[in-house]
């Protein structure tokens, strides 16, 4: 694939990782699946393999939640990931059908637009005028070809497709099978076939799920990490990825500031200092590790692009309060107070204090 | 001759498995068990067909009952298995332990400081299979028991490689004792060290007395963390020096019913299980793969209004399984199955475990002890009432309304009255809506921890009547101030305990003569007149209380005049309060001779001009509600006390006392009104301006609708020229709305 991809796929990405654990896998593997249930694991939660290579971990957590999340997919039933927005549900996602299948392409994006056709299959009007309801007139969608290929499926945002449409995925969950009434015909799923939805349990207005259909799911929920030491560590790994994918030399150390950002976004999220001594306001806005990490993704871009490349406070501010202030007046009034109570007073934050001063 | 040393984990159903393999392989001539030698004589009672576990064997000093210890036991402890082995094949069975006797005689010293008491320390002294487990990467560490010794063929194996375990640990330990407390050792042990290597060396001596005694082959089912010290016998003299001289005292001992929510309790070997409800299950369905357990979760969600369908069941038990395949394990346990049941039952959700924990994880059992097992009188005693009243003495929250006038509840409520004297919170009173004080609502909730204190009791009196009586008496006996005797009378008249509560009133009698404090008599009396306004309820005996109240009423009018002087504001507000309950009581009691008594000295009050004058200000509202007062005498009163002349803190004082609390008089009764509207207006401005600031602190404590309702009343000016009355309605216009409004109302 071309060098200049911005982003490339999990499994491109990570093609080495997936190719060692493969070599060195020696559990059984269910049909159909790139590497086993316990390599799965192995590849997600990182470790060193017992020829010395090096995994990198791509969740960091517990690892009982992902221990969960590849034994459902072992099962008949579908992995449902819930969670506050930037808990990494759609990371994990990929990368677990990366792993399972080799393809984590096989995405149906749910918005409330997503229509049944882009969830079942639809139709090519052209052929389908012309040659009338012929096997060629049917455009797959990632559905029909994960069932067809026996691959994981992705649907993000499920909560997002409108209950009807959602409801079109019991029969696909139960009976493994996508019926064509117009064809009088059916695709029927192979081996391997499951699917991975996530859902945010923050957003109000969402479809919520219907029991029938909740029923077809075992449900995770991946939780705000939860110790400052771990927080660091998704957004020191995250931010290391991105450096170097858009080629920005990182000359500093960064990682104080990166615990200086996530310290603030942990002290607004819940609502007191970490000394435990101040009481504060929290923002409007989730403030999860996702925010954290483009904080700092775009305050090293700034520092490159507009500064001397050394991450200063002044590229960081904006970037936190563009994070943090996403209703003009009321999380205005939450920042200010966190300013003078928290930042102002601690040793050696007066850089940040007095760069977010100057844009307030 | 052998010694077979069985280390067991307290209450692991892999244990007990164990044990009872390697017993009936040992078939072994006597038992011995860790456990105390006191108890041998109630080890009969346990194949008792009435015998349930969960149970334990309660240690107790007679004298003071509160030093107590208890060794719980369960369906799937080892230790009761063993005991129950040798039971039924008459195997001769004795603990081992150290006696009770030296345990609670000696002082453990806990004072070392500069000892190791790392976590690490802590863990393996006090579990120290789950400190293996965990090495092993094993949540649970039964499942670990399982996974590492299910597998030996011989059962005896599995107890040799436990010891040897058990060894390399403590040989792990004093390393690190050496390293941070130096080379102090010795004299700087702490207590526990020094009563684990007594209660060793105990152990090690009923194993020479064993096999002196000729016995052929010994099994010792005990913690597995004691095992390396009784493999090697040291020489005799070692230990008798160890054990000489220690101080007795007399320890007697029971059964008592137990609970699966208390097994987690630490007490006796110091180690409890947290989850006894699955390890029963463990116990009893040894081959369940998690269909049986995840179905029981099905039940209680079920039974908690959450849907679940047995599709949810199929699902989690192949979650589970799925899980236990991730990670190696041959089925699934406890984690697994409440992780399948969060991801598959609860929506991701772990807030619904909190039911499974609570009737499934450690679960809702409680043990029964059969009748006739050696039991203290007033146990037997309180039995003996509970079954006749029905009620059952078991550990769940039960809710009990009594009438009393029915004669059945009547000694329900007089036996739980008696058991709250006694510091026997078994019942705990309700607050009951409705009217009336014939009802009563207790919320029962026995916990074995009572049967301690049912135990201190027990030299009262060999039944609850009496018990309840001795100690009321001598509790009585002890107060040497009248408002210590006040509340016991307000306990002693529910208990109906006519004697002791007839020495209750002679103390308090007796208190009430030597006593000076106007408030405490005060205090005294209130409670007494209720009982005798209201007591034929519980048809207690009236006359000595009536005796009683007079006297004490007598004592108060007496002094009460005096009292109401030279006090300071602080006090008189708190006087004003006492007087005020006395005069309700009064109004409550309607005797015309204490009435006639009161007002008189309410007058002495009002009239005296050294009463303190939020007192002052007090009595003459309180005269002028009971009509004692003319109008006339109230205006003259209130001008006077608030004429510019007198000092302004004694007329705002007066004020405050004169309406404290009453808005609602001000607002509704118009001779009230007018006295303080006709005052306020005859005042000229200067005066005005000087009283302001009194008023304003009166009127400070209405709240703010009062205040409104005032301020409203006032724009209208003296009451009755602008009332409803006094407009003018045509009666024959008005009549014509009268049927409809009938028709409305629902009066026709």
């Amino acid at each position: 694939m071309a060098q200049n991809i911005l982003r490339q796929a999990a499994e491109a990405q990570f093609a080495q990782e997936i190719e060692e654990i493969k070599k060195q896998d020696k559990h059984t593997r269910p049909e159909n699946w790139l590497l086993s249930p316990h390599a799965v694991v192995t590849y997600l939660m990182g470790g060193k393999l017992g020829n010395g290579f090096d995994v990198s971990p791509k969740y960091i957590g517990n690892r009982r939640l992902m221990e969960i999340a590849v034994a459902t997919l072992t099962t008949d039933r579908a992995l449902l990931l819930y969670g506050l927005p930037g808990t990494a549900k759609s990371w994990v996602s990929e990368h677990i059908s990366a792993a399972i299948s080799g393809d984590s392409g096989l995405v149906i994006q749910g918005t409330a637009g997503t229509g049944e056709d882009s969830v079942r299959y639809g139709w090519n009007y052209a052929q389908l005028l012309s040659a009338g309801p012929v096997p060629e007139a049917i455009v797959e969608t990632p559905v029909m070809r994960g069932m067809k290929e026996g691959k994981i499926v992705r649907v993000e945002e499920l909560t997002r497709i409108g209950s009807d449409v959602q409801d079109s995925l019991i029969t696909i969950l139960s009976e493994k099978m996508l019926p064509i009434p117009e064809l009088n015909t059916k695709v029927m799923a192979v081996r391997g076939f499951n699917m991975i939805a996530t859902a945010n349990n923050r957003d109000k207005g969402v479809n919520d799920l219907s029991s029938a259909l909740k029923r077809r799911f075992n449900t995770v929920i991946l939780p705000v990490p939860e110790t400052i030491e771990e927080e660091v560590e998704i957004v020191q790994q995250r931010v290391a990825s991105f450096s170097k994918s858009i080629d920005l030399p990182v000359e500093k150390p960064i990682l104080e500031e990166i615990n200086r950002i996530v310290t603030v976004f942990r002290e607004l999220r819940n609502g007191v200092s970490t000394d435990g001594k101040t009481k504060l306001k929290s923002p409007s806005g989730t403030l999860s590790t996702a925010e954290a990490i483009s904080v700092m993704n775009s305050g090293l871009s700034l520092a490159y692009h507009f500064g001397d490349a050394s991450l200063k406070a002044d590229d960081l501010a904006s970037g936190l309060i563009g994070a943090i202030i996403k209703d003009p007046v009321q999380d205005k009034i939450v920042f200010q107070e966190y300013m003078e109570t928290v930042l102002k007073q601690r040793d050696g934050w007066k850089d940040i204090y007095r760069a977010c001063r100057e844009i307030i | 001759m052998s010694v077979h040393l069985l280390g067991i984990r307290h209450h692991g159903p892999g244990s007990s498995r164990h044990v009872l393999n390697a017993l009936s392989e040992i078939q072994p001539d006597v038992v011995l068990i860790e456990g105390p030698p006191e108890g041998e004589a109630m080890l009969s009672w346990a194949t008792h067909a009435d015998m349930q576990p969960p149970v334990a064997l309660l240690g107790y000093v007679p004298d003071n009952p509160q030093q107590a210890v208890f060794y719980p036991f369960t369906l799937h402890s080892p230790e009761w298995n063993a005991i129950l082995y040798a039971l039924r094949n008459q195997v001769p069975v004795r603990f081992i332990d150290m006696p009770l006797a030296h345990g609670f005689a000696i002082e453990w010293q806990e004072t070392a400081s500069n000892i190791d008491t790392s976590e690490f320390t802590e863990q393996v002294r006090k579990n120290p299979i789950s400190y293996l487990a965990e090495i092993a990467e094993f949540d649970d560490p039964e499942e670990w028991w399982e996974h590492r010794f299910e597998i030996v063929q011989q059962p005896y194996e599995v107890f040799e490689a436990i010891a040897e375990s058990m060894t390399a640990l403590r040989q792990a330990l004093p390393e690190r004792n050496d390293r941070r407390g130096g080379d102090r050792r010795g004299s700087d042990r702490r207590g526990s060290d020094r009563r684990e290597e007594i209660r060793e060396a105990f152990m090690r001596k009923s194993i020479r007395i064993a096999q002196k005694e000729g016995f052929e082959r010994i099994a010792v089912v005990c913690g597995a963390w004691h095992v390396p010290a009784l493999m090697h016998l040291p020489k005799q003299k070692e230990d008798d020096l160890l054990l000489k001289n220690l101080p007795k005292t007399k320890v007697e001992s029971t059964w008592i019913p137990w609970t699966n929510d208390r097994m987690a309790f630490e007490s006796g070997y110091g180690a409890g299980v947290e989850s006894p409800g699955w390890y029963m299950h463990h116990w009893q369905h040894p081959d369940d793969h998690g269909t049986l357990w995840l179905s029981h979760t099905a039940h209680v969600f079920r039974a908690n209004h959450v849907d679940i369908s047995s599709a949810h069941i199929i699902e989690a038990v192949r979650l589970a399984g799925a899980l236990a395949g991730l990670r190696g394990l041959s089925r699934p346990g406890l984690k697994e199955l409440n992780e399948a049941t969060v991801a598959v039952m609860c929506m991701g959700e772990p807030l619904l475990m909190k039911v499974i924990y609570r009737e499934l994880i450690v679960g809702k059992a409680f043990g029964q002890i059969p009748e006739g097992t050696p039991q203290v009188p007033l146990q037997r005693n309180l039995e003996a009432l509970a079954k006749r009243f029905r009620i059952k003495i078991i550990p769940e929250q039960k809710t009990l309304k009594l009438d009393l006038r029915e004669e059945n509840d009547l000694q329900k409520s007089i036996l739980l009255h008696r058991l709250q004297l006694l510091d026997i919170n078994w019942g705990t009173m309700e607050a009951v809506s409705g009217k009336g004080t014939f009802k009563e609502e207790w919320t029962l909730r026995w916990y074995p921890e009572l049967t301690i204190n049912l135990l201190e009791k027990a030299p009262w009196g060999n039944t609850v009547d009496e018990a309840a009586a001795k100690y009321l008496e001598n509790k009585a006996k002890k107060c040497a101030r009248l408002d210590e005797i006040t509340p016991l009378v307000q306990t002693a008249i529910p208990a109906d305990l006519p004697t002791a509560l007839g020495a209750v009133m002679r103390k308090m009698d007796e208190l009430a003569a030597t006593t000076s404090d106007i408030s405490m008599l005060m205090d005294a009396f209130t409670p007494l007149a209720q009982v005798s306004r209201y007591g034929n309820v519980r048809r207690t005996d009236r006359e000595s209380i009536d005796l009683i109240m007079t006297t004490i009423f007598y004592r108060i009018i007496a002094g009460l005049p005096a009292g109401c002087t030279g006090i300071d504001d602080e006090q008189a507000a708190e006087m004003t309060q006492k007087i005020r309950e006395v005069n309700q009581a009064i109004q409550m009691l309607e005797k015309q001779e204490l009435t006639e008594a009161w007002t008189t000295t309410l007058r002495t009050i009002f009239h005296s001009d050294r009463t303190a004058p939020f007192i002052q200000g007090y009595s003459c509202k309180a005269l002028y509600d009971s009509r004692l007062l003319e109008m006339d005498s109230t205006f003259n009163a209130f001008a006077k006390a608030l004429s510019p002349n007198n000092e302004p803190s004694a007329s705002a004082n007066w004020l405050e006392g004169f309406l404290n609390d009453a808005a609602t008089v001000l607002i509704l009764d118009d001779v009230i009104w007018d006295v303080v509207n006709d005052w306020l207006q005859s005042l000229d401005d200067a005066t005005f301006l000087q009283v302001v600031p009194l008023l304003r602190r009166t009127f400070a404590n209405f709240s703010n609708v009062e205040k409104r309702k005032i301020a409203g009343r006032a724009r209208q000016g003296k009451s009755g020229t602008s009332s409803p009355q006094t407009i003018d309605i045509d009666p024959q216009r008005a009549a014509q709305v009268l049927p409809i409004l009938e028709l409305l109302m629902g009066i026709k």
